[in-house]
């Protein structure tokens, strides 16, 4: 493998038949040893992928923590939007189906119950908007810089985890400030655990969607529609006991993650109950499988990510 | 001197490269080429017909370390395609490009994040090529100063002129040091004042790097800077030889073209055709393929862990 370059005159390339008979144009073979040269743009393999991501962390970070406050910068209010926009939203869920509706029947502490479905879910929602849109958004990065095409999504995904802290402070605040007052017990350290396992999940459907979208971005125009429905169901604003003679309908909801989340949260803080096994089972499943799937996923379409 | 030498390493192999590009057109031709059918859904979708612009078709070429390799061409010729496939930013429809390490290209004309700064797109850049923490913030101030862009460089890219982009894109990727560069069109923006510090450079990293292709309209600069120049038209190579040689039969093409005397371009072109030898790039598949990562070359702990993996 000594890599050496032969130039050999030579008017029959290899194996063209064509031009061995009817020798056109003068032509040199070159001779290049694939050992020394790889191809440039290639999909390297999984570990090596998976290393240069790690070796991408910092980037990652700056891209995220760069990123926190532009979505709301030309606002005067900046990044107080990060916590009001949550907030109205829950307010005007809270109008609609407390006030309105009436959907919190049989819902002990509304008001908890609300404000963590809502906070917890839009996370989820700007994850994976955000991560579907991140290739195109990144192309200019892209067509620039050559680095693990997934450090996008991912970068996502950390930057909505940084727009996230303030908003679970001031969940939590509003959880103890407002009445009724909660049953806080030990429970509330098994919350990080489950938002890990969200983390994980989203990860993955974002990874999962950006390739998706990257090749139809029609998709960026149905995510919309697709999060509400998720949305509406996973129990966010009404109790699924009001479905408990729906058996289909329950086992559905039992199988979506994001009720998962939210159920397993709210046990923990508002009900102080420990989540039943099959939760964290489910849950856990879930979130790596997602992830598993969804990057090897995108993973596969590493090289495609250029294209105009 | 450098392409004299058979026995100088490839550094790049471009073996056989088409690139297509489908893009809508407004073209009226276009529109009557389809059925009445597919017209009306097409209006009705509010979409153009699409049309298959062929890039680049069959470049094969292989450079070695040493050499200074200019593309010459008009604009649309696939010169800056022809870069970004290289680079390996794009996948090719046929074809392929291998290279010894990651090549760097150096382009004018993509803002980074437009909504950061440009000393935050600075940070952003260099941790994208690979580069450390420390790394970075030590190359920074190096960057800043090459931009030359004074109290302009903590305001959004957005707000730059596209010269102003340009000199950041361009101090930006000369961080790298990269072994095989790729240039567009950096030295023809900017004004008189940093073309004299970007050529200064230039200059220093020609000195480490291995080869470097660069992208001109001026012919001049081609032959002045290369050894050996590349004249694509209409994404055919037309010509692959010494720069002097190529960069004069390519200005005096362009100077037919702009005396508007057709004939006497196309006999240029014509004759340039005639001489070319054919290049057919072949490469060998050897048993003990080692792979080397994507990225720049001797950065970190990137290139400690190749150096590792590879001993």
């Amino acid at each position: 493998m000594t890599g050496e370059t032969n130039t050999a005159e030579n008017r029959s390339p290899g194996g063209d038949l064509y031009s061995m008979l009817f020798a056109g144009p003068p032509s040199t073979t070159e001779v290049v040893s694939a050992g020394r040269l790889t191809r440039v743009g290639a999909r390297p393999p999984l570990g090596v992928y998976l290393g240069q991501l790690w070796n991408r962390r910092h980037f990652l970070w700056a891209e995220a923590r760069a990123k926190v406050t532009s979505g709301t910068r030309e606002n005067l209010l900046g990044t107080l939007w990060l916590v009001l926009k949550p907030v109205l939203d829950g307010l005007t869920y809270f109008l609609i189906f407390g006030l309105l509706l009436k959907s919190d029947r049989g819902i002990e502490n509304f008001l908890g119950y609300l404000v963590i479905g809502v906070f917890l879910f839009s996370f989820t929602t700007r994850c994976v908007t955000g991560g579907a849109k991140s290739i195109a958004a990144g192309r200019n990065l892209i067509r620039a810089f050559a680095f693990p095409r997934a450090s996008l999504p991912i970068a996502v995904v950390l930057r909505e985890m940084l727009n996230m802290v303030p908003v679970l402070g001031v969940m939590i605040a509003i959880i103890v400030v407002l009445p009724p007052a909660e049953v806080f017990t030990w429970r509330v350290a098994l919350v990080p655990l489950v938002l890990v396992l969200q983390v994980l999940f989203v990860t993955g459907l974002s990874l999962l969607l950006a390739r998706c979208a990257s090749v139809v971005p029609d998709l960026n125009q149905l995510i919309g529609f697709a999060t509400r429905l998720w949305l509406y169901g996973s129990a966010v604003f009404f109790s699924y006991e009001r479905f408990l003679d729906h058996p289909t309908i329950i086992a559905l909801m039992e199988a979506n993650p994001m009720f998962m989340v939210l159920d397993m949260v709210r046990d923990c803080l508002l009900y102080g109950v420990t989540p039943a096994l099959s939760s964290w089972l489910g849950l856990s499943a879930w979130a790596v499988g997602t992830l598993v799937v969804g990057f090897l996923f995108f993973y596969r379409g590493e090289e495609s990510y250029g294209r105009a | 001197m450098a392409e004299l030498d058979p026995f100088a390493s490839a550094t790049v192999a471009v073996q056989d490269v088409h690139v297509r590009y489908r893009v809508p057109s407004t073209d009226a031709a276009e529109r009557r080429r389809s059925t009445r059918l597919v017209r009306a859904a097409k209006t009705v979708l509010g979409q153009q017909p699409m049309v298959l612009v062929r890039a680049l078709s069959g470049i094969s070429f292989v450079a070695r370390s040493g050499e200074q390799i200019g593309l010459v061409g008009q604009n649309g010729s696939g010169k800056s395609t022809l870069l970004r496939i290289i680079a390996g930013l794009e996948r090719p429809a046929r074809g392929r490009v291998l290279a010894e390490s990651t090549p760097v290209l150096i382009g004018v004309n993509a803002a980074l994040v437009p909504d950061l700064s440009g000393e935050q797109n600075v940070r952003l850049g260099c941790l994208a090529m690979g580069l450390t923490p420390e790394q970075t913030e030590k190359a920074i101030p190096d960057v800043v100063e090459l931009a030359g862009l004074g109290k302009s460089i903590y305001l959004p890219m957005k707000t730059y002129s596209s010269g102003m982009g340009a000199r950041l894109r361009f101090a930006i990727a000369t961080a790298a040091n990269p072994h095989i560069m790729l240039i567009d069109e950096a030295l023809a923006t900017g004004d008189a004042a940093f073309k004299e510090r970007s050529e200064a450079r230039m200059n220093r990293l020609r000195e480490n790097a291995g080869t470097v292709f660069l992208v001109s309209h001026a012919a001049q600069t081609i032959e002045e800077t290369c050894t050996r120049a590349i004249w694509l038209n209409y994404g055919r190579l037309v010509l692959d030889g010494p720069a002097e040689d190529v960069a004069l039969r390519y200005r005096k093409w362009a100077w037919a073209i702009a005396k508007e005397k057709p004939d006497e371009a196309k006999k240029i072109i014509e004759d340039a055709l005639a001489e070319k030898t054919e290049t057919h790039v072949q490469v060998e598949e050897s048993p003990g393929r080692s792979y080397r990562p994507r990225h720049v070359r001797g950065h970190g702990r990137d290139a400690a862990a190749v150096e590792k993996r590879e001993a």
